[in-house]
């Protein structure tokens, strides 16, 4: 595991590069892996590194990163936005590619990485070989709720929900993370439905914990029968919550499993 | 983006003689004239199972707060945490813990010719860095973020006053729900079954042994002049179990802390900092004890502890 920084320079992303173990033979396969945001990137940390250890474990070289302005990578949280993100997922595509000699690259994303991974499926076609979407946000409405609802006095060491003063941008402090309400709008707009007809021919859909509007993306894909698009529920814990108050999340082996033997058929 | 740029460019490591830690340096000091004139390197040691960005990010804002101070900061996992693969030795947490964190000070001082070096820990990473700085004489201050502290009469008396000024108490003494009518259907003290479960338990921060061992640390790096700060979240409640800020000195009473000891007691607080003003709240601290003579102070300090 090699960690390292990319990137411009006044964008410089922190990532973890695994090479494919044993060394693949023919060609080059490899996968980015995109974390969710705040709270959840932090809890999900073990599950992505443990995912990132299978996949190379099975051939594949496999890049982990933060966004701007999250985890080790430059920057400020208050002065990133979803579309900085989406170039950081594609600044990190040619990073991997570059490094990997892969031509195309497999993308997995949890939560709201898997929206972001979707976003640039559907504008980079030509660079993907396959995507995987876990337990994605489907609609940025319903996932602003499921934030804000966050901190209403389940767990006693985080921090309640509280507005932001307006000369400060604005927004919620989400479990100590602060959304300023032009990241609130933007997360609003996230619609992973309208996204399905455009998304890979080679796509997971891997559910454990279904909201409201999962159904929608399932019907969605239906109506794409000359794809490959699997929807898949799956059992397991949410790895983007909070464990036993450890601040960690937990690490859903079977998921890892699934994704893993999706990918290496 | 202007702060951006101003940020210093950090470095990604791997550490320990296996290169299995994974750290992240940011570089602050402005080259020395000699290893002695230079500032010391501040390590942060990882909150608990949290990765070495800390909670909300608190490792990463100390880091470039302080590297802005000149200071070169390490924040790093240990082995088994975050990025870091396990040991491949058989110490039990503690232990490794503490091995990896001298390796990690080995490293520096023989890659970078760091001789000096503050700790800082939060929680678990708290009461490691004690243990650490007692066993090693490089270390030279101290940041100490709820660290372990046992629970004192002043903390009962605390605890228990406030249960008593509580109408949810005395509610449930007059709807029969509190324990005290268990413990008087019991016979007026507990029961065998809890006198079995109260001497069976395992060692708690009040056992004497473990008491014992906190003193002798805090003794130890106190004769050495380490300068400790002390930063006590009290809504940790009875889960952490402190609730009064001078809770440490009355925890260790034949110990004289001189002027080494600073306490910071954040009644409102949660354990992990994690709101974004009680974070704020925090680095300003952190960064004032830093400032107010700070770096005089660890110029005095490698003086007096000097040859």
């Amino acid at each position: 595991m090699t960690p390292l920084f990319f990137g411009l320079g006044n964008r410089r992303l922190f990532g973890l590069y695994t090479p494919a173990r044993p060394a693949a033979n023919g060609a080059a396969r490899a996968a980015l892996l995109c974390a969710p945001l705040g709270q959840e990137y932090l809890c999900a940390h073990r599950s992505m590194r443990q995912l990132g250890l299978q996949l190379s474990s099975c051939g594949y070289d496999v890049l982990r990163f933060d966004y701007f302005g999250t985890g080790d990578s430059s920057g400020d949280f208050l002065q990133a936005d979803l579309s900085g993100w989406e170039e950081d997922i594609a600044t990190a595509i040619d990073e991997l590619k570059d490094t990997s000699g892969a031509r195309r690259v497999v993308l997995v994303g949890m939560r709201l990485g898997a929206a972001l991974a979707a976003r640039v499926a559907v504008k980079r076609p030509r660079d993907l070989q396959a995507l995987v979407l876990w337990d994605p946000v489907v609609a940025g409405t319903e996932y602003l709720h499921e934030l804000l609802s966050f901190g209403s006095g389940e767990t006693p060491s985080a921090a309640p929900t509280r507005q932001r003063a307006a000369g400060i941008g604005g927004g919620h402090e989400v479990l100590g993370f602060p959304l300023n309400a032009r990241m609130e709008d933007s997360l609003a707009e996230l619609d992973l439905v309208a996204l399905v007809p455009s998304l890979p021919e080679r796509s997971l859909i891997a559910v454990t914990q279904p909201t409201p509007s999962y159904p929608a993306v399932v019907e969605a894909v239906a109506k794409r029968p000359e794809s490959a698009i699997v929807c898949e529920r799956l059992g397991g814990l949410p790895a983007w919550l909070n464990d036993e108050d450890t601040g960690a999340g937990a690490v859903p082996i079977n998921v890892l499993q699934r994704i893993t033997q999706w990918l290496t058929p | 983006m202007a702060d951006a740029l101003r940020e210093p460019k950090e470095l990604a490591l791997l550490l320990g003689p296996r290169k299995s830690m994974v750290g992240v340096l940011t570089p602050g000091a402005k080259v020395a004239e000699s290893a002695a004139s230079a500032k010391p390197m501040v390590v942060l040691l990882n909150a608990g199972i949290i990765h070495r960005v800390g909670p909300n990010r608190l490792h990463v804002a100390l880091a470039r707060q302080l590297a802005a101070r000149e200071f070169d900061v390490l924040r790093f996992d240990l082995s088994g945490i975050g990025d870091s693969a396990p040991r491949d030795d058989a110490l039990q947490p503690f232990e490794s813990a503490l091995a990896d964190i001298r390796e990690v000070l080995d490293g520096m001082e023989s890659t970078r010719g760091v001789q000096r070096f503050i700790l800082i820990g939060l929680c678990s990473g708290a009461d490691q860095a004690l243990i650490a700085s007692e066993r090693d004489a490089r270390v030279v201050a101290l940041g100490l973020l709820d660290p372990s502290i046992p629970r004192t009469r002043g903390y009962f008396l605390r605890h228990w006053g406030r249960r008593m000024l509580s109408p949810r108490t005395w509610r449930n003494v007059l709807m029969g729900k509190h324990a005290v009518w268990r413990r008087i259907a019991e016979g007026g003290s507990r029961s065998a079954r809890a006198r079995e479960a109260v001497a069976a338990a395992p060692l708690t921060l009040e056992s004497p042994a473990v008491r014992a061992a906190l003193e002798t640390a805090y003794r130890q790096v106190i004769e050495r002049r380490v300068k400790i700060l002390a930063v006590f979240a009290g809504s940790a409640g009875r889960e952490y179990r402190l609730n009064y800020r001078a809770q440490m000195l009355d925890a260790f009473p034949t110990i004289d802390f001189a002027n080494c000891l600073r306490i910071e007691f954040f009644r409102d607080v949660d354990h992990t900092f994690s709101g974004e003003q009680d974070r704020a709240l925090l680095l300003s601290t952190i960064e004032d004890w830093f400032g107010s003579g700070a770096a005089g102070s660890w110029e005095s300090s490698m003086k007096e502890t000097g040859p």
